[in-house]
């Protein structure tokens, strides 16, 4: 048997012939933890759901414990002893700490079908003795914390005496006591020659706790090694190492001085804290941060889908008192959320119907409300070139026909009839397609020209330094950071996004 | 997996597509008709067809007449369910609503009321006495009577509307209390009696005939027209049609869901009223249970009609279509003398496979998504 | 909102049932002293009984998060077939009660195969089911009561042990029924289901299977339920079952079973509901209230048990809600 307990060969994966994964090569070393780092959309999940049997490799092999081994389906792939640990929980709240650890598999008394509480209660306490979890076996989940919750997801997973855990994320919910915790927990598992794969963001934690690193970007393994040869420099540049090629639009104009938009002060307790900026007319102003950094929150509360506690919103100086999105579409703010199937689109109405939908009182003066149908197709139709949306008649087609990049410019579109002053868009570019993406880089960058102040979140870095005069950098639900057009660095900025998030 | 994709993915996209259509075979085919907009007027026409020859009498005027008289007052309880299956809702409360507004119709209009069938009513004395309703041979009786009934009809689906907008709760659960409560509110009122005495320009109304196209026919007809217009021409119909498709996008988008909920709700109450007025008149009285065994009727032919359960789909003429099949399968089982027992459970198995239609349909659409909703 | 304020919330709305079961109690024992009586909570239990046996069914639907609306049709069809299978065809009582039970179990059999092979929706599956069902039932007993023998309608008022055989029945399956929720495997995967069906079938289990069971139960318990009560009433008239599926889903849910899924129990739950819905029923009846206001006060207490329900989940999911937020 060799040193590894899990091998990639080769694999490449194509979703519809667009390549998600290519040529991979990994080695897991038995008892060993191979710290597994990337970009959102790097393929980091692609390649854990072929190793978790979610979906197939198009082409590659794996071998397990010395045995080619092909899952088919989540089962067999526990069944071989790999299991999961998720960063979204899958633990059903109003069912005990035991239950929800055997909830497949209860041990029964004899052959009947009663649960043996006896048998759950002694082998639910030496789990979570062994994970040193101080808790009784019968407390229902939903009166747990988050961190021992997670702790519960893998007391859960060691249940099924696995070889090998892949940790995806698993830190993005727990405080740092909790974080030292299970870090303390790991390391006993891998002394118990259990071999893990780690996927982080955080990559201090990464270069403490595991022995591989494998860097993934595009696809692709761009760098590999044994840890002691990583830097997080090292680790940071071949994660986004790219050169800007002629990715983004030249900017056509400069800010100005008078402010657009200010936030003062917001805050609402476990999503952002504290959180004051100010967005200039003909500004592009750019917030990183990772997932769960509180980024998407901002926008919602601004925007007045959800509700704030303290602080103000002034659009223009004036103050908003009552925060709703019908109160800020009338004040002219656009957002663009980060997920258009379920908040962008209606997906099976016609294009037409998405794009007016936001702007039809304004298409409609009469008191009966009647919409002006032949002034707001034309308005829609010069939308619609102007986007270069590539579809058919606006009138039948739907966007579930649509690309991606279509479809987002048809979201794009429906805040534009709106004519917004305030553009907030929310991971514009995810799951398009290069060229796609350049257009929509071009409308935003129009807008700023026109005066209009844009709001552009991302999780990628290059975007923003492409796009952008001015960077914030959101960590925990606060603004830590603050970088101006002259200041861009993208080793710098990823770094303090990441960085902050180990320190508290 | 998502990020990156190059320009080649759109044209990628349209590579399904093109093998579906290489394939001309039969399942196509009946896939075509089934997510046709015309499919149920085929279908009813059909229907008649093969019946025909079985029952010639289905052709004969004075049947035909009858199934238009059912017709019309059973379209107008469907157009306000059609609102409701649009934004993904259900009102069952409409059948209690009929009674009730005919009963409130008849407190208001009727010119002398038995004291030997009513005196027992809670409202003997104050409202109602031997010499008729509040307002008994008033020559704004019959105005204010129908005002009423509509302005009651539309407060109760109002009230609807809040608890599921405002407090969140499931639709066929609050409806389903409503229905109980305002039939059993009716029932309270009138000592479950019938109130008589309706004078004649109320009657008309259901009855009459302007020529030779009766009253309902005609002003249910406005009302279906009013209705389509509604949805198609107005921002309110597009925010109904929204809120059906995508409640979160709709609110992100700036519609008012909740205002949209209740007048939906409230729209509902008003076309069952509306219904009301032409059944009571038809009847002459003002009866608490009428309407009591309609719910299957509204369901289904709505259904049938090919608005869908899951919101976001229908059309005022596909109610049309669906009320007009309905109508005419039960008359057929009516021509073949079959007791109501035996007719119910047609009804319930008609609901059900329209229920099935339903899924299908929204499958064969969903198929269509499904290749680039992979690759998302 | 302070974290003291909230708990007390959170305990006040998982309390409800015991907290109404106290105030009904208290209320009615002032308008009328009778209330008290042992007689009273005897006939309270009696003819609560059936209706228990269908909340029994009830509470494993919802807690699918499913409904069952068909569970009055069902007990008329079920006891309708063998009332005349007695009456016409002589077959001895046993038998008959099987077919009816039988009878009972293939009529939920049927909304399982439509809600979980078709996936219709399941309020609009028994809806139909419920209108079908009463058809069927009125077209065999050409819609007149058939009148059951004194063998059967006499045991209504035997008694075992010093109690009416009703309530034992109801005991036993109640007993049987709790048992199965805690101690068996499928009892606590149905509350999983309830709670995340998404997470359900990740962690690999058979949603379909449970989901096809409750409202096998479900028509099963109607069935016996049918029987139970006709042995007190002694004839299936065309009314019988009518609406009782508002007071077994009333009596759910005023015990705490939540109609969005995976809260609920058979004891305490489920039989204090039961209880509170006859109680207020009866309590009407002491109080000598009008007979037309009683519907509408039913109603009422149906609308209080829905609104809690939902009040209780939203406070629920908001404070769940900020407990993802807080960590982020």
């Amino acid at each position: 048997m060799s040193e590894y307990i899990l091998q990639l060969k080769n694999i490449s994966k194509y979703f519809f012939g667009v390549p998600a994964l290519k040529n991979i090569n990994l080695e897991l070393r038995k008892g060993k933890m191979l710290g597994l780092i990337g970009e959102n959309g790097a393929g980091k999940s692609t390649m854990m759901n072929i190793i978790g049997g979610v979906i197939k490799a198009d082409e590659g092999s794996m071998v397990l414990k010395g045995e080619e081994y092909q899952p088919d389906g989540p089962g067999e792939a526990t069944d071989a002893g790999i299991t999961f640990i998720h960063q979204e929980l899958n633990l059903f709240t109003n069912l005990s700490i035991e239950e929800n650890i055997y909830i497949s598999s209860f041990p029964t008394i004899g052959r009947l079908p009663v649960i043996s509480k006896g048998a759950i209660r002694t082998k639910t306490r030496e789990l979570l003795d062994s994970i040193d979890l101080k808790l009784s076996p019968d407390i229902l989940v939903e009166k747990l914390s988050p961190g021992e919750r997670q702790l519960v997801e893998i007391a859960k997973a060691l249940s099924s005496k696995p070889d090998i855990i892949i940790f995806d994320e698993p830190t993005t919910s727990l405080t740092a006591r909790e974080t030292k915790k299970l870090f303390e927990l790991i390391n006993k598992l891998r002394d118990q020659g259990i071999s893990m794969i780690y996927i982080s963001h955080i990559l201090d934690d990464v270069l403490n706790l595991v022995d591989d690193i494998v860097v993934l970007k595009d696809g692709e393994v761009t760098d590999k090694g044994a840890k002691q040869d990583f830097s997080i420099q090292r680790m940071v540049s071949s994660m986004v190492g790219r050169d800007l090629e002629q990715m983004y639009p030249e900017r056509t104009s400069k800010p100005s001085n008078e402010v657009v938009l200010e936030v003062s002060n917001l805050s609402q307790s476990g999503t952002i804290h504290d959180v004051s900026f100010k967005l200039h007319k003909g500004e592009i102003l750019g917030v990183f941060g990772l997932m769960g950094s509180g980024r998407t929150e901002m926008a919602r509360i601004i925007f007045g889908l959800d509700p704030y506690e303290s602080g103000e919103i002034a659009v223009d100086g004036k103050k908003i008192t009552k925060s709703s999105p019908q109160n800020s579409i009338r004040n002219r703010i656009a957002f663009v959320t980060e997920n258009r199937r379920e908040e962008g689109l209606l997906m099976h109405s016609t294009i037409l119907d998405n794009i007016q939908l936001v702007s039809l009182r304004e298409y409609a003066k009469t008191i009966l409300k009647i919409v002006d149908s032949k002034k707001v197709t034309e308005s829609i139709k010069d939308v619609v070139k102007m986007l270069k949306v590539k579809s058919g008649p606006v009138e039948k087609t739907a966007p579930k026909s649509l690309s991606g990049g279509n479809q987002q410019k048809v979201v794009i579109g429906k805040w534009v009839m709106a004519k917004p002053k305030i553009f907030m868009v929310d991971e514009p570019t995810r799951g398009i397609d290069v060229g796609a993406k350049y257009e929509v880089y071009t409308i935003l960058n129009q807008f700023a020209s026109e005066g209009s102040g844009v709001l552009i979140i991302s999780s990628e870095i290059e975007e923003l330094i492409g796009v952008c005069d001015r960077i914030l950098v959101m960590s925990k639900g606060e603004i830590v950071g603050e970088f101006s057009a002259s200041e861009f660095d993208k080793e710098r900025i990823v770094g303090s996004a990441f960085r902050q998030n180990v320190r508290c | 997996m998502s990020a990156r994709k190059n320009p080649m993915d759109t044209k990628l996209q349209e590579n399904p597509e093109k093998r579906m259509f290489r394939i001309p075979d039969l399942r196509q085919g009946i896939k075509r008709i089934m997510v046709s907009e015309y499919f149920v007027l085929y279908l009813s026409i059909l229907w008649f067809i093969v019946m025909l020859p079985v029952i010639p009498n289905i052709a004969s005027s004075r049947n035909l007449n009858n199934i238009f008289d059912f017709i019309w007052p059973l379209l107008a309880v469907c157009v306000g369910q059609t609102l409701v299956l649009l934004i993904a809702g259900i009102d069952l409360s409409q059948i209690s609503v009929i009674g009730m507004t005919s009963v409130i119709g008849a407190l208001f209009m009727s010119n002398r009321i038995d004291p030997n069938v009513l005196s027992d009513s809670p409202l003997w004395g104050t409202v109602i006495s031997e010499n008729g309703g509040i307002m008994a041979n008033s020559m704004w009786a019959v105005p204010v009577g129908i005002l009423m009934m509509l302005l009651v009809g539309s407060l109760i689906g109002l009230i609807n509307g809040y608890f599921i907008a405002k407090l969140k709760m499931p639709p066929f659960m609050v409806t389903l209390v409503t229905q109980l409560f305002v039939y059993n509110l009716a029932i309270f009122l009138t000592k479950s009696n019938n109130i008589i005495g309706i004078p004649k320009a109320f009657t008309e109304i259901g009855k009459g005939k302007i020529g030779f196209i009766p009253v309902a026919m005609i002003i249910t007809i406005v009302l279906c027209v009013l209705s389509q217009l509604l949805l198609s021409k107005t921002v309110l119909g597009k925010w109904i049609y929204a809120v059906g498709s995508n409640v979160k996008a709709s609110v992100v988008s700036g519609v008012p869901r909740d205002g949209v909920i209740m007048f939906v709700y409230a729209f509902s109450g008003f076309c069952a009223a509306f219904a009301s007025v032409i059944y009571s008149g038809r009847l002459e009285m003002g009866r608490p249970t009428l309407g009591q065994t309609l719910l299957m009727d509204i369901v289904g032919a709505t259904i049938i009609g090919g608005t869908s359960m899951f919101g976001g789909k229908g059309k005022v003429l596909w109610t049309f279509f669906g009320v007009l099949f309905f109508v005419l399968l039960t008359n057929v089982l009516n021509l073949f003398n079959l007791d109501t027992f035996t007719i119910n459970i047609v009804k319930g198995l008609i609901i059900l496979l329209a229920a099935l239609f339903d899924v299908i349909r929204t499958k064969i659409q969903a198929n269509d998504t499904k290749v680039e909703k992979a690759g998302a | 909102m302070s974290k003291t304020a909230i708990k007390f919330k959170l305990a006040i709305l998982k309390n409800t049932p015991f907290i109404l079961f106290v105030c009904i109690f208290i209320i009615f024992g002032i308008l009328s002293p009778k209330f008290f009586q042992y007689e009273n909570f005897e006939n309270i239990a009696t003819s609560a009984s059936y209706i228990g046996i269908v909340t029994v069914g009830m509470t494993f639907v919802l807690l699918t998060a499913g409904i069952d609306l068909s569970v009055g049709s069902n007990m008329f069809l079920s006891a309708s077939i063998a009332g005349l299978l007695i009456r016409d065809l002589n077959a001895p009582i046993w038998l008959a009660l099987l077919c009816a039970v039988l009878v009972g179990t293939l009529y939920g059999g049927i909304n399982a195969f439509f809600i979980v092979k078709l996936r219709i929706l399941p309020f609009l599956v028994t809806l139909s089911t419920l209108v079908a069902g009463r058809g069927l039932g009125l077209l065999i007993t050409k819609s007149q009561g058939v009148t059951l023998p004194e063998s059967i309608s006499n045991w209504g008022a035997v008694r075992v042990v010093g109690l009416p055989v009703p309530i034992i029945i109801y005991a036993v399956i109640a007993l049987i029924a709790h048992l199965f929720l805690k101690f068996f495997p499928m009892g606590r995967q149905i509350y999983a289901i309830g709670n995340d069906p998404e997470a359900a079938k990740k962690a690999g289990l058979n949603t379909d299977r449970s989901i096809a069971f409750v409202y096998i139960i479900s028509g099963l318990l109607a069935a016996i339920a049918g029987i139970v009560s006709v042995s007190q009433m002694g004839i299936v008239n065309a009314g019988f079952g009518d609406g009782d599926e508002f007071d077994a889903i009333a009596a759910a849910v005023l015990g705490g079973t939540s109609l969005f899924g995976g809260i609920g129990t058979i004891f305490p739950g489920a039989v204090i509901g039961t209880i509170l819905i006859q109680m207020v029923q009866a309590g009407l009846v002491y109080t000598q209230v009008d007979m037309y206001i009683q519907p509408l006060i039913q109603a009422a207490v149906i609308f209080v048990a829905v609104f809690l329900d939902s009040i209780r989940s939203r406070e629920i999911s908001k404070i769940e809600k900020r407990h993802i937020r807080v960590e982020n």
